[in-house]
């Protein structure tokens, strides 16, 4: 018998003397015991407290015992029930337990024969509860384990990249919606063999890992153009799944997209290649004149010597040029130079422009027309890249104009911006140059522009530079007229 | 002697590349862009052409090559890369490009010497 716990027993008997004459053996034994007078009062305490044992008697006045068994049973499934009576038969017994009783008791019963049924069926009982304490435990599991499930599959469709499980037979057994966009699917279901839907080359690394004879974590990963050309590329990881005891269980695949990454390697490498191509083209030009200068054979004049030497200058000072132009970008790019915010005079930092330009104005006699009517037009920037803004566009308009061409300078300024315009009277460009006009190192190549020197990159400083401030640039042209460019500065900046 | 049509938009190489040339007795002829270098071709009929790949826009020395083969120029061509991997196209030579050889920026003199008197030999 359990001795942490003293045993409840409900007995429901019409007879009194046998209600206490139990009762007290049952108290006496250890037990603590309720009583029941009639069947009614049974079913009401039966069901309404869970007694570890009943014994009920089989003839009651009101209602019989089977039927106050089956009630107390249908509430209380695990209080163990014997059924007694003086009017024993085979069939009552049978009755009694196909609807549940534990045992069967008959009257008269002596003392040691009821205690020895109550001992074994309370044993029944805490059997009873132990079956239900577990079933409820794995219960609970079950449902933490489902809330588990449901939370990672959530957790798996939500991310970006696409996961799909492959087992060990070559069977798809998992995946999210990513999985399908990212190697662009028409569909795809539990159960599909892996090599009818990746593409090859992850087939390849599926079954190199599947084939592998030692099982390691270590991942295989491949690049693929699913869409071409560059449309869609996606970077898939192989990874071998092993079970807790190292035995291999599968391969998890994870598709991430990654054109964005590979449209940006691809124009930083192409810039990377113009670069390199601007670079050496002086470097070129150099080297084959002293390539020349350096080879007796070619025994070249005195002359003709100072002419290659100072047409190398002019090529390695425009590479120096170059040089410098990519640095500023580069300083841009990085945010590595600190500005130095002020207040600035648009009219009279033009005005400087025009001072460092005179030569290249006075060289081609260019007319300079101011039709600004304020003499002050102030914004808030740093005073060397406004400057060099306003260089640069001068510059353009003094090396593109005509000969005894002009240029017009008007400044004015609206409620929140600097508005400068700078027209002159070139060669303008072309709609399909202009188109390319803001491109790296594009620079016009056609009869007008021959011997105009530039890095190509002038404009693109432009427009890096007035971006920064978000201002904005616009440009109007006409070939054989001229060009005009007018720039938006914010005033303030923040 | 042979002429020798010298097409780059750089003035200072055509400078370069005559003068080596002339020194070995050739004649040359010169053009500073694709169209003038078409129809000085056409008109000239050289027995070599020195082209230069990228000109007013990437790879256009070598659409040229392609234009001069389409109208059944077979003259040997000679082409001039300064970056061999430029933008777009990868060149190995016979295949894709339409050139016989190769010569990469700079350019030095025994190395042009060589070739072009390969090339010439090769005709």
């Amino acid at each position: 018998m359990d001795t942490e716990k003293i045993p409840r027993v409900l007995v429901v008997d019409d007879e009194k003397g046998l209600r206490v004459g139990t009762g007290r053996l049952l108290e006496m034994e250890g037990f603590s015991v309720q009583t029941a007078e009639n069947g009614t009062e049974g079913i009401l305490l039966g069901t309404r407290e869970d007694f570890d044992l009943a014994i009920i008697d089989m003839k009651m006045p009101d209602i019989d015992g089977i039927e106050v068994l089956r009630k107390i049973r249908k509430s209380k499934p695990n209080t163990v029930c014997f059924i007694a009576t003086a009017y024993a038969s085979y069939e009552t017994a049978i009755e009694a337990t196909r609807i549940g009783a534990f045992g069967y008791i008959p009257k008269p019963f002596s003392p040691e024969e009821l205690i020895q049924q109550l001992n074994k069926g309370y044993s029944q009982r805490l059997l009873l509860l132990e079956s239900e304490k577990l079933k409820k435990e794995r219960e609970e599991n079950l449902l933490e384990l489902a809330g588990e499930k449901s939370r990672l599959n959530a957790i798996i469709n939500a991310i970006i990249s696409g996961v799909i499980v492959v087992n060990k037979t070559g069977e798809i057994v998992y995946f999210n919606h990513a999985a399908i966009k990212n190697l662009n699917l028409d569909e795809l279901n539990i159960g599909d063999r892996y090599e009818e839907k990746m593409p090859q080359k992850v087939n390849d690394l599926i079954e190199e890992i599947i084939s592998s004879e030692i099982k390691t974590q270590k991942s295989l990963a491949i690049q693929i153009e699913i869409i071409k050309p560059n449309e869609l590329i996606a970077e898939i990881i192989c990874t071998p799944v092993l079970h807790p005891d190292g035995s291999f269980a599968g391969v998890v695949l994870v598709i991430r997209n990654i054109t964005e990454m590979k449209k940006i390697e691809i124009i930083k490498s192409q810039f990377i290649s113009m670069v390199a191509h601007e670079l050496k083209t002086p470097v070129a030009a150099v080297q084959g004149f002293l390539n020349i200068l350096i080879d007796d054979r070619f025994n070249i004049g005195y002359e003709k010597q100072k002419e290659y030497l100072s047409r190398s200058v002019v090529r390695l000072s425009s590479l120096l040029d170059l040089v410098n132009d990519l640095l500023d970008i580069s300083r841009m790019e990085t945010k590595s130079k600190k500005r130095e915010i002020e207040k600035l005079n648009v009219p009279e930092i033009i005005d400087n422009c025009i001072i460092t330009l005179e030569l290249e104005i006075k060289k081609k006699s260019i007319r300079i027309i101011r039709n600004t009517l304020q003499q002050e037009c102030n914004l808030f920037a740093d005073s060397n890249e406004i400057t060099r803004v306003f260089t640069n566009l001068l510059s353009n308009a003094i090396k593109y104009n005509k000969d005894k061409g002009s240029i017009s300078i008007n400044i004015e300024e609206n409620k929140n911006f600097i508005i400068a315009r700078i027209e002159d009277t070139g060669i303008g460009m072309k709609p399909e140059e202009k188109d390319k006009l803001f491109q790296e190192f594009f620079r016009a190549k056609n009869e007008n522009t021959r011997g105009i020197s530039g890095t190509g990159l002038g404009l693109t400083i432009v427009r890096r530079i007035i971006e920064s401030y978000h201002g904005k640039m616009e440009v109007e042209s006409t070939y054989g007229i001229g060009t005009a460019f007018t720039i938006y500065l914010p005033k303030s900046y923040k | 002697m042979a002429l020798i049509a010298i097409i780059d938009d750089d003035p200072d190489i055509i400078e370069a590349s005559t003068l080596v040339l002339q020194s070995k007795g050739y004649d040359t002829v010169s053009a500073s862009n694709p169209t003038d270098g078409f129809k000085k071709i056409m008109e000239l009929q050289p027995q070599l052409i020195i082209l230069d790949v990228m000109m007013e826009e990437p790879d256009d020395g070598f659409f040229l090559a392609q234009k001069l083969r389409r109208n059944k120029i077979t003259t040997p061509i000679l082409m001039y890369t300064s970056v061999s991997k430029t933008i777009g196209f990868e060149y190995a030579a016979g295949e894709m490009v339409p050139v016989d050889d190769f010569v990469e920026k700079p350019i030095s003199p025994d190395e042009l010497l060589n070739k072009v008197e390969n090339l010439l030999k090769k005709k």
